[in-house]
Order: structure tokens, then C-alpha cells, then sequence
């Protein structure tokens, strides 16, 4: 009984925030999605109604919402591939070598992680504009016309994600660099002394090896490109007509800039189910993996 | 783009704004000195409004703290600010947000009994368009006028006349000439430009064609044959390909480099070329609106409203009284480029003075609020935004688009 109480004891704290900051805020959300509450409401509650399912059927029939739903899932569709793709690469190169230039590399591909992401939306607000920015300048320079990066409805899309997926790859590919540098030397010696190239080094022994930080990376990844927030809120603030809205920008419009707490409520339940469910599924499918 | 979120942002504001109603914890307001004043100020900077106060702190011995709130974290702050109970003494609110915020009844009421000490105060001394009945809410009055904002043309002399037009254009459908003829000087050169955030101009145009977005019973109304002319107008701008498509076009960049040489904007851009092109000066101008069968500009600007929990509401009239003053409002033009309220600040020498103000002030004579209705910005602006924009940006049918915003519109009451 006693070692037990021991742990309760080492994860209580961490319970505490996890419930006050994590479980709770989803319960009142999903009690606040059941009610009429605005601005007005906050401010007295006696204004507040309960109107059942109302917010609900409401967002299933806004073509805003879907839209936001649609680009949300296209952001990842790209996006997750993109980052974890790339993460593993730039890891792999980062291993490669101990010296103190791969060292300042290093620091170089995870500078944009930490980032105030205020400067991040002036510098490429910059770099994407179309009338002086560098990207069209450049394009200008091989006899190409400027692009319309934040403009234009589809090509807005990858302008966001391009500079998520910037942002994004610094943290994993810490990461996974960390779970390289654990994979046993001992393996792969024995592996060249049998001849195998360092191609098959890597697929065979290495990247079975990442197969748990892969999945952590996976899923955290999804997990935030499914929450995609930042930058087309610092961008395009969801424009050009709600081309780069993700579902938790448009969460945050109706919530915020148009005050309706039920009705971005009822959303953010959406959101936590959708997020909820996948990753779910993910846990299932990783049960079947055999640990080395 | 931050991996390691857990749940959604809206969802951790939701629960940290209910969080924020039951925390006791003493914030920077409340931990000042009993008497004090908070005072949240738009934009970015709260040094010139110091320097404003400065006197009345001297005068009262009241402190006056200023907190800059940039106008995109207004709706955040204002919202956590009504949760938690927890605001500033005075607050500053755009007119597009009166009826949001006064709806929230967060703010003081600001009747007859109470402003009857201060005689700054009385509405008869505020331009009429803002003042006292124009902008009460269900019958009460939630805040003052504080600066007025209306919408000018402005136009780069010098471009126009070696386009060979003479003279800023009068009419609507002379600017849409002109435009179009600007904009034949070459690739990348237009006439005008159109903001593409900007719901009120869209609403502007259709004043200036003789119609009205509010019908007799103040339902919001865009289904009239003044409102499709105004259409036409708008549409037949970017036809022509007199303006530019791309959203992120700079407007005062565009009219430096003469890119845009026309465009309808508020007296803050004249601020704005003063400061980023010292040598166009005498090249450019501003005149009033061009007409149709009127010239109504828009009436923007903020108002002060009193926190209804504030502390010490006596000494946040006092200090409205002193901002209503004539010589607050001129001091408050000339440190700060906003063009005062108060009307015997509008006639003083110091303004009157420079002809710009002039154009400014006839324009004030003939400038409207938009109607208030709730959450303008979030959802009758942004309909009529986005159903514009979907028309001209991506060929979107232009019956079946007005005819989806007349019916998301229409049951929006204005009272």
C-alpha cells in the first residue's frame, strides 16, 4: 500500500494542473456549448440560456465551419508528412557528424522554434508580400510574374503551412536527434562489419529503433496541426475569405471577435472529439508494435 | 505552430475566463492607490496621452495610469476584463464596438443626474452626429464622444494632372473614370485602391447613391436599388482593374510610390504620408467625399465610457470633464493628430488654421455612423465584406451571392 501512495503522492501536483487547466476548462466548455452565453451574458449571468443542442445544429449547418474543417484537414494533410518527413532527414544529416559545425547547425534548425512568432509574421509578411516582397522579387529575376502568396485562395494555404512546417521541424528534429544518438553503436559496427551500406544501416536498424520517437513525434504533430493556430492568425487573420481560417482560428473569431462563448464552445468540443478520436485510433494501431 | 498544446486555444480560454471569475489574486488596477485611475487607451503607445493628463493629475492629485490596448487585443481584453469583474476606470471603444460593449453592461450609465456636475459633459457640446442620442443604446448612454474620425479622398495632385485630369474627382462615377484612366499608365499601376478589410466604404457608397442599409422598423436592409448601384460602383472598380487584388497592399506605400494614387481614407493617413514621404508635400491633397445623389462620409472615431465597477467614479467623470474641455481636445489634435469632438474645439484658431482640418470638419458636417448593431466588425461588416470580396476576388455569381447576405443580414435589428 505504501509504495503506492508514494507515487499518488509524485503525480498529485501534476493531476492538479493537468484538472484545473486541462479537464476542467473542456468540462465548462462543453456545459457553456449547451447555452446562448455572449458578452452580455458574461457579464451578468442571469442573461445566460440553456438552449439544448441548438449551437450544434447551427455549426454543422455553417459553411464557414466546414470550410475551416476543410482547411484544417488539408493543413495537416500537408503538414504532417512535411515536418516529420523533413525532421527525420535533417536529424539523420544532424547525426552524421560530432563536429562543432553540426553543433551550430543545430541551434540553426531550431532557432525558428523559438521565435516570438510576432516576428516571425513581420519578417515573412515580408518576404511574401506582393508588391515589394523577396520571394516575388526573386521570382522577378528569372523572368517569373509575382505570386499572390497571401492573396490568392489556394496559394495562401501552402503559404501558411510553409512557414509552419519552418517553425515546426526545430523541436522534432531535437527530438529524434535525441533518440538517434540512442541507438546502440554496438548494431551498427556489427552491421558494417557484415557489409551492410549505410543506406541499409539506416533502414533496417535505424529507423526500426526511432519507431517509438517516431510515433511520438507523429502524433504530437498531428495533434498540433489539427490545433494549427499561429500563423494565419498573425498573417492573414484567416483571409483572403476565410481561405486560411483553421478551425481554431475560426474558434477563436466567433468566441472573441464576435463574443458567442456557446457557439465556440460547441466548436472546440468538436475539435477535442475529432482530436480525441485520432488519436485514439493512433494508440490502437501502435499496440500491435513489438518493442526491441 | 506549437507542438506540445493539449487542447484547443479557444477551449483554454473559455475555461481561463471562468477561471479568471473566481481568482481573487490582486492585479496591477487594483493594487494601485485607492482614487486612482486606469485608464485603457487604444493603439500603441500611451506616452502623448500621459502628457495629456498630466495637468489634471497636478490639478486633482488623482494618478492617472494609462494602459495602451492595441485595437486587435480590444475584443480579448475588454472580454476577460467583463469576466473577471476586473477593468479599467475609463476605457476607450471604438464606435463599431458601442453596442457590443454597452450590451455587456459593464459600463456606467451616463444619464442626465449623473453628468449634472460636469459641464463639459452636456451632449449640446459634442458634434451632433456622436453626441447624446446618436449613440445610446436602448435608450441609454454608456459613454462620450472622445475623437472623431471621417473619411476623406485623398489624391496625388501630381499624377492626376499628368494623367491630365485637373481636379480630384466630385463624383463617384468621375473617380470611377479617373481610375480606370490612372490606371492605364501602365503594368502594376492603379486608380484606387480599395481596402479590402474595410465594411464601412461599401456602406459610404451606398449613402452616396441616396440609400440606406437600415430599413423604417431598423432592420438592417441591403436589398435596395441604392445598394445595388453602390454594388456596381464597388464591382465595376475592380472590372475595370483600376484596384489593386492582392490584400496585403500597403495603402500609404501605394500612394507614396503613386502606385494608388486615389483612395478614401481617415485623417490618420495624412499623419501617415507626412511621416513617410516629408517631400511629397504640396503633391498631394484631401477634398470631401465625391457625391452621387450625396456626399455622407463615414463617422468613426472612439468614445470614453466609465467602468460600472470602477471604485471611484466620481474622480472618472472628473477626469472625462477635463478631456471634454476645448483646450484637452486641441492639445489632444496637436500632440496626437486626432481631430476633437467638442465643437468649440473644431472652431478654435488652432485648427481651423490649417486647411486640411478645414476639409475635415465640412466632411464631419456631412458624416453618418454605421448603424449599431451588434458586433458590426464580427458579423453585418464581415458579411458584407465577404460576399464583396468573393464577387470581385474570385468570380463568385453575383445574384446568388447578395441575395445569401440580404438573407444572413436581414433579420439583424438595429435597436
Amino acid at each position: 500500500m505504501r509504495p503506492r501512495l508514494t507515487g499518488y503522492a509524485f503525480i498529485t501536483p501534476a493531476m492538479l494542473l493537468l484538472i484545473t487547466f486541462g479537464v476542467l476548462p473542456i468540462a465548462v466548455a462543453m456545459i457553456v456549448s449547451l447555452t446562448d452565453m455572449n458578452l452580455a451574458g458574461l457579464g451578468d449571468w442571469s442573461r445566460i440560456r440553456f438552449i439544448g443542442t441548438d449551437n450544434y445544429a447551427a455549426l454543422f449547418a455553417d459553411r464557414a465551419f466546414w470550410q475551416a474543417m476543410g482547411n484544417t484537414a488539408l493543413f495537416a494533410i500537408v503538414g504532417v508528412p512535411s515536418v516529420v518527413g523533413l525532421s527525420l532527414l535533417i536529424a539523420l544529416g544532424l547525426n552524421s557528424s560530432q563536429s562543432r559545425f553540426f553543433r551550430a547547425l543545430r541551434s540553426f534548425y531550431f532557432v525558428p522554434a523559438i521565435t516570438a512568432i510576432v516576428a516571425v509574421a513581420l519578417v515573412w509578411g515580408y518576404l511574401f508580400n506582393t508588391q515589394f516582397g523577396l520571394f516575388n522579387h526573386l521570382l522577378s529575376l528569372v523572368g517569373l510574374p509575382p505570386v499572390p502568396w497571401l492573396s490568392d485562395p489556394v496559394v495562401v494555404k501552402f503559404s501558411v503551412v510553409w512557414v509552419a512546417v519552418w517553425r515546426g521541424i526545430g523541436l522534432n528534429v531535437i527530438i529524434l536527434l535525441a533518440a538517434l544518438q540512442g541507438v546502440p553503436r554496438e548494431y551498427l559496427e556489427a552491421a558494417s562489419i557484415d557489409g551492410a551500406s549505410r543506406l541499409r544501416q539506416t533502414v533496417s536498424i535505424v529507423l526500426p529503433l526511432l519507431r517509438f520517437a517516431l510515433f511520438f513525434v507523429t502524433i504530437t504533430t498531428i495533434i498540433a496541426w489539427l490545433q494549427f493556430f499561429d500563423e494565419p492568425f498573425v498573417l492573414t487573420k484567416g483571409g483572403p475569405l476565410g481561405a486560411s481560417t483553421s478551425i481554431s482560428l475560426f474558434l477563436y473569431q466567433k468566441g472573441f471577435s464576435a463574443s458567442q462563448f456557446g457557439y465556440a464552445s460547441a466548436g472546440s468540443v468538436v475539435l477535442f472529439v475529432v482530436i480525441a478520436v485520432i488519436t485514439v485510433v493512433q494508440l490502437r494501431a501502435r499496440r500491435a508494435d513489438v518493442d526491441y | 505552430m506549437k507542438s506540445t498544446r493539449i487542447t484547443a486555444p479557444a477551449l483554454l480560454a473559455v475555461g481561463a475566463l471562468v477561471l479568471a471569475g473566481c481568482t481573487t489574486t490582486p492585479t496591477a488596477e487594483e493594487s494601485a492607490a485607492p482614487g486612482d485611475l486606469t485608464v485603457w487607451i487604444m493603439g500603441d503607445s500611451s506616452a502623448n496621452f500621459d502628457a495629456l493628463v498630466a495637468p489634471f493629475e497636478e490639478e486633482t492629485g488623482i494618478a492617472v495610469e494609462t494602459v495602451a490596448v492595441p485595437w486587435d487585443a480590444i475584443d480579448q481584453k475588454f472580454t476577460t476584463a467583463v469576466a473577471s469583474g476586473d477593468g479599467p476606470d475609463i476605457i476607450q471603444i471604438g464606435v463599431s464596438k458601442l453596442r457590443t460593449f454597452a450590451d455587456s453592461g459593464a459600463l456606467l450609465e451616463l444619464d442626465a443626474d449623473t453628468l449634472a456636475d460636469h459641464p463639459h459633459l452636456a451632449a449640446e457640446n459634442f458634434i451632433d452626429g456622436v453626441a447624446g442620442d446618436a449613440t445610446a443604446i436602448g435608450g441609454s448612454i454608456v459613454s462620450l464622444p472622445w475623437v472623431s474620425d471621417t473619411r476623406v479622398l485623398f489624391t496625388r495632385t501630381d499624377i492626376l494632372s499628368e494623367a491630365g485630369i485637373d481636379a480630384p474627382p466630385a463624383t463617384w462615377d468621375e473617380l470611377r473614370a479617373d481610375a480606370k484612366t490612372l490606371a492605364g499608365r501602365g503594368d502594376g499601376q492603379y486608380g484606387y485602391y480599395i481596402p479590402q478589410w474595410d465594411s464601412a466604404l461599401p456602406v459610404v457608397m451606398t449613402w452616396d447613391q441616396g440609400g440606406e442599409i437600415v430599413d423604417a422598423d431598423g432592420m438592417i436592409d441591403f436589398d435596395t436599388p441604392e445598394f445595388q448601384r453602390a454594388v456596381d460602383l464597388y464591382t465595376g472598380l475592380y472590372a475595370d482593374g483600376s484596384v489593386p487584388t492582392n490584400s496585403d497592399f500597403d495603402q500609404t506605400q501605394g500612394f507614396v510610390s503613386g502606385v494608388a494614387p486615389m483612395l478614401v481614407s481617415g485623417p490618420y493617413l495624412a499623419g501617415a504620408i507626412a511621416d513617410a514621404a516629408p517631400e511629397l508635400d504640396g503633391k498631394w491633397t484631401v477634398t470631401t467625399l465625391p457625391t452621387g445623389a450625396a456626399g455622407t462620409s463615414l463617422l468613426a472615431g472612439s468614445n470614453l465610457g466609465v467602468w460600472g465597477s470602477s471604485d471611484n467614479t466620481d474622480g472618472a467623470l472628473d477626469l472625462l470633464d477635463f478631456l471634454s474641455t476645448p483646450e484637452t481636445q486641441v492639445a489632444w489634435f496637436e500632440s496626437d493628430g486626432q481631430l476633437p469632438t467638442v465643437k468649440d474645439a473644431l472652431t478654435d484658431p488652432a485648427l481651423a488654421a490649417d486647411p486640411m482640418v478645414e476639409v475635415y470638419t465640412q466632411q464631419l458636417a456631412d458624416a453618418r455612423l454605421l448603424p449599431l448593431v451588434p458586433n458590426w466588425d464580427g458579423e453585418t461588416g464581415k458579411a458584407l465584406l465577404d460576399a464583396l470580396n468573393s464577387i470581385v476576388l474570385t468570380g463568385a455569381d453575383r445574384d446568388q451571392t447578395l441575395d445569401a447576405l440580404f438573407q444572413t443580414t436581414s433579420g439583424t435589428s438595429v435597436n
